[in-house]
């Protein structure tokens, strides 16, 4: 027992680094950052009073939620029935889709932002394009408005509302439909009944995460909405830019981080598995309020089914003809989703090659001089270069640092596990420019603000939690007899770990690595608050480009950055690929042991 | 080159012991469809075909279910027998031939509008539904009023033991019980026909022992038209009145489970139903004197020989006997069954014998005499 005792605490001691690092430039950051909103040593509300007394705040605030609320009703509208698509298509389609969904996802959210501008803008590709054919004399009020920041919150969030979709959606057995349609279930209510209830999971994850991210949003709705179009995030950032109130600034934080939390424990989120203690009680509430809704709607159900009694006798034994229009529309339709997922990225990469002075759709003449000018100009290189030197040492630390925080967490108590398992989600569920004032705040305290390493560590909050999601998915299908063999044949704890457990669960690990390279690379919310005046890196000059009208410069850049993800997608598949040839050894002793 | 079937005329008809409810709200009592004779066979396949790409699942099948018959299909994997049953249920549409339920065509109708019930090989109950709730389903679909539900799934609950299960989910449930609840969900809508896809391939063997009991006692009591896919031999004897073997997507013998392994038509079949020894090779024919017609080979079932030491005095029917002189290779003793492997010539026949006092035991390297009767022996096609 005493032994046990102490190999469970020696397995967390191995999250040790990754939470040193996290409380350290964020976890005692944002407990000062929230006394600060609470006036501490004297405490008052007085931050919270003047926030809320402020009409503009309250607006801004409300606004905040409803532009997110609205966003993520689309993605769910338009995300769930590609989903649906993409998890009945045949094996080969639906990786084709899923690739088609994960470029999007993996490409710069900068560039994405970026590629609406070129697309919207009053020089834009629509704009130009009407313009050229006689439509239009002057250009239409096509960006800086509410609709452009929808449909740019839509183009960057339907990944991650149909990620989390297509996962569940795969899980569901089948058989069950075909159970349904032999019970006399048409298509419809075969779906209705069965189905949809049970890819309710996906839906909440899915729209969870969308709400969560779209609350913090700060790029998108800055560089495509009007003055009028402001989010919390933006407005933050204002109250940052313009004089540095810092608890003012801290409760206006806390507001948004609260409308994340009561969200996140209502409906609970459900990463990797990890079941924080917030979710039970919430899981009573939905339950509840499932009941209430049966409840509603079981008395229509009863007109349905007498309905269906007199349907039934004369409907038996009859002909139905396969609706073939169905499968029509449903292609039409995925090739519509993947169309506004990926012409936006197609846009810029073509208008990047521009001759003339601005960039021009179609381009009257191909050149390479943006590319020239970017590969020329020192400032841009030297940006280039911060990023990659820095994206580099995240990678390499949050991978080394989230690995062994995986492993130690999988190897521990389950209540301990969901519990850390949150605080190291925590700088990925919380918006991102909250994590960014808490890191100022603790970069500070260390001298760090405006080096490379501040930004390094701050990007790493970030990347740990996406390497440790990862992993910890990769080490649940791990069959961890294996490792009790290896100790059997005497390998100590490190030898198993380094011979047997890291080569299988490589993939994830790689994943990981991506991840928290891409996560770096496209980093701009926190960078800009701790990078100083005295470090660029290339989201950064990226971004003072686009806010103050446009070296045409960032068009190519953006078009490098569009092959990166194909390029990280190559070596995942590589990764994979080869862990899967090695496996194949093992995988004929699997039945077996199963 | 499908084989003469022959299909014995079965007289029996089960009686239906259960009453479906009359009234107006009667539904689902379609059992005996309008404008079916009465020797109408309930389900008809002729000359179904069913490609996948190019390869042929079924290749050209034609068979007949009797109402209130269980028929079993019975074959390797990938000999065509799922494909036939999703035929059937209409998940999948014959590229030739026709299917017939009820004497109606059925090729352009959905599942849906089939009223069978079917048994999945996972069960496939909903996992978000009640086993109440699963019950309903069914019912529901077939417009059955709320009253008459809750009347007919306490009935079929308590029917299938499950009365103080009505509330919990199917993943709550042991094998065995949701197995009970698949039957009950098949069974409750009072459909003419019964589907089974291995209803029995998830349970430990003893619960498969009393389930096939179960099933039995269901289709004797409803006595619902059953076809079940199995590739278990034993569910097969046990349970069905008729047995289709299926091969490489063809019907190699329908019949009776007892002519079925009484008189195998092919070497498939003796092999697949049980234990058979071939007796073929010059060693037979010169010791055995068993002259085989042109175009099959001789077999014996292993529980037909006997074994005896080359020094026991012949027994008194031993003019009907042959006999062969061999070595025991392998002893294999299995509780009420003693099995011997044994060496003659170039060949190894495998023995069967019941363990019984006084008998003798032999071990390996032991001579042996081996005999059996003449009119044991049955001639297969290779």
């Amino acid at each position: 027992m005493k032994l046990l005792h102490k190999l469970a605490r020696a397995s967390v001691g191995l999250s040790l680094p990754a939470l040193l690092i996290l409380l350290a430039v964020f976890g005692v950051p944002i407990i000062l950052l929230f006394l600060m909103s609470l006036n501490a040593p004297e405490f008052s509300l007085v931050n919270y009073k003047a926030f809320f007394a402020s009409n503009a705040n309250v607006r801004v605030l409300i606004q905040t939620i409803q532009m997110s609320l609205v966003a993520t009703a689309l993605c769910l509208v338009i995300g769930y029935p590609t989903a649906y698509l993409i998890a009945a298509a045949s094996k080969r389609t639906r990786t084709v889709l899923l690739v088609l969904v994960i470029i999007p996802y993996l490409t710069s959210l900068l560039v994405r932002t970026y590629a609406w501008i070129v697309i919207l803008g009053d020089r834009g590709m629509l704009n130009s394009l009407l313009m050229e054919f006689g439509f239009i004399s002057s250009p239409l009020p096509l960006i800086y408005n509410r609709i452009a920041v929808y449909i740019g919150m839509v183009h960057i969030m339907l990944p991650v509302m149909i990620l989390p979709l297509v996962s569940v959606m795969l899980g569901i057995d089948r058989s069950l439909m075909a159970a349904a349609r032999s019970m006399g279930a048409q298509p419809l209510s075969a779906f209705w009944r069965v189905f949809v209830p049970l890819s309710l999971p996906g839906v909440r994850s899915g729209s969870l995460l969308v709400f969560v991210l779209c609350l913090g949003f700060y790029i998108t709705p800055s560089a495509l909405g009007g003055l009028r179009d402001a989010m919390l995030s933006t407005f933050i950032a204002a109250q940052v830019a313009a004089a540095f109130n810092l608890a003012q600034t801290a409760a206006t934080a806390f507001v948004l981080l609260a409308v994340a939390v009561v969200m996140l424990a209502i409906f609970g989120l459900d990463l990797a598995g990890a079941h924080g203690g917030a979710v039970q009680p919430a899981r009573k509430a939905s339950w509840r309020a499932r009941l209430s809704l049966s409840a509603l709607v079981a008395p229509l159900r009863e007109i349905a089914i007498s309905w269906r009694g007199k349907r039934w006798p004369t409907r038996l034994y009859r002909a139905a003809s396969e609706r073939s229009w169905g499968t029509k529309v449903g292609a039409v339709f995925a090739v519509l989703v993947m169309f506004f997922l990926l012409f936006p990225s197609v846009v810029v990469i073509i208008m990047s090659f521009s001759d003339g002075p601005t960039l021009t759709f179609p381009p009257k003449a191909l050149s390479l001089q943006w590319y020239r000018s970017f590969f020329e100009d020192p400032s841009w290189n030297r940006a280039a270069w911060t990023s990659v030197r820095i994206a580099i040492a995240v990678a390499v630390l949050s991978t080394v640092v989230g690995t062994l925080a995986a492993y130690g967490l999988s190897r521990t108590f389950p209540k301990l596990r969901s519990g850390l398992t949150m605080v190291i989600l925590s700088p990925i569920t919380f918006p991102s420019i909250v994590v960014g004032i808490a890191a100022y705040l603790g970069l500070v305290k260390f001298g760090l603000i405006g080096t490379e390493t501040g930004i390094m560590l701050t990007h790493s909050l970030g990347a740990i939690a996406y390497v440790v999601v990862i992993v910890s998915a990769t080490l649940a299908n791990f069959d961890r007899r294996l490792e009790l063999a290896a100790k059997s044949m005497r390998a100590g704890p490190f030898r198993t770990f380094q011979r047997v457990t890291l080569p299988l669960i490589m993939p994830g690990v790689i994943g990981g690595a991506v991840f928290a390279f891409l996560h770096s690379f496209d980093e701009v919310v926190k960078s800009s608050l701790v990078a100083g005046l005295s470090v660029r890196t290339l989201p950064l000059k990226m971004w003072e480009n686009m806010r103050n009208e446009i070296d045409p410069t960032i068009a190519a850049v953006a078009s490098l950055l569009i092959l990166l993800p194909m390029l990280w997608l190559l070596v995942l598949y590589i990764s994979w690929w080869r862990s899967r040839m090695r496996g194949q050894g093992s995988g004929s002793m699997a039945p077996a042991a199963a | 080159m499908p084989l003469a079937i022959t299909i014995e005329k079965q007289d029996i008809i089960l009686p239906r012991s259960h009453t479906t409810p009359t009234g107006p709200t009667a539904i689902g009592n379609v059992h005996a469809t309008p404008g079916m004779g009465a020797d109408t066979p309930q389900i008809e396949f002729r000359n179904v075909t069913k490609l996948y790409g190019s390869v042929a699942a079924v290749k050209d099948i034609s068979l007949t279910v009797r109402r209130g018959e269980f028929l079993t299909i019975l074959g390797p994997s990938g000999s065509g027998k799922t494909t036939t049953l999703m035929l059937l249920a209409g998940f999948e549409a014959p590229n030739e031939g026709e299917i017939f339920i009820g004497g109606r065509s059925v090729a352009a109708v959905p599942s849906y509008r089939r009223d069978q019930g079917i048994v999945f090989q996972s069960y496939a109950l909903f996992p978000h539904l009640s086993v109440r709730r699963n019950l309903e389903f069914p019912l529901e679909m077939r417009g059955v009023g709320a009253a008459e539900r809750k009347t007919k799934v306490d009935r079929i609950l308590s029917r299938v033991r499950l009365n103080e299960f009505g509330e919990r989910l199917p993943k709550q449930l042991s094998g065995g019980q949701q197995q009970r609840v698949a039957l009950a969900r098949a069974l409750i809508a009072d459909p003419p026909i019964l589907l089974l896809d291995e209803p029995l391939g998830a349970l430990d063997r003893n619960l498969r022992e009393q389930m096939q009991i179960e099933i039995k006692n269901l289709h004797k009591e409803f006595g619902i038209t059953t076809v079940c896919v199995t590739h278990d031999q034993d569910e097969a004897l046990t349970l069905s009145d008729r047995i289709v073997v299926m091969r490489e997507g063809r019907i190699e013998q329908i019949d009776t489970p007892e002519a079925l392994y009484d008189r195998p038509a092919s070497r498939f079949v003796a092999n697949f139903l049980g234990e058979a020894n071939i007796l073929e090779g010059a060693d037979f024919e010169v010791e055995s004197g068993a002259s085989a017609p042109s175009g099959t080979v001789a077999m014996i079932r292993p529980e037909r020989i006997l074994v005896a030491a080359p020094t026991a005095p012949p027994r008194a029917d031993a003019a009907q006997r042959q006999s062969v002189t061999g070595t025991v290779r392998d002893m294999i003793y299995a509780g009420p069954l003693r099995k011997y492997h044994v060496h003659s010539g170039s060949a190894t026949l495998v023995v069967r014998e019941h363990v019984a006092s006084g008998q003798e035991v032999f071990h390996p390297g032991d001579t042996v005499r081996l005999n059996w009767l003449r009119s044991d022996v049955r001639f297969v096609t290779p």
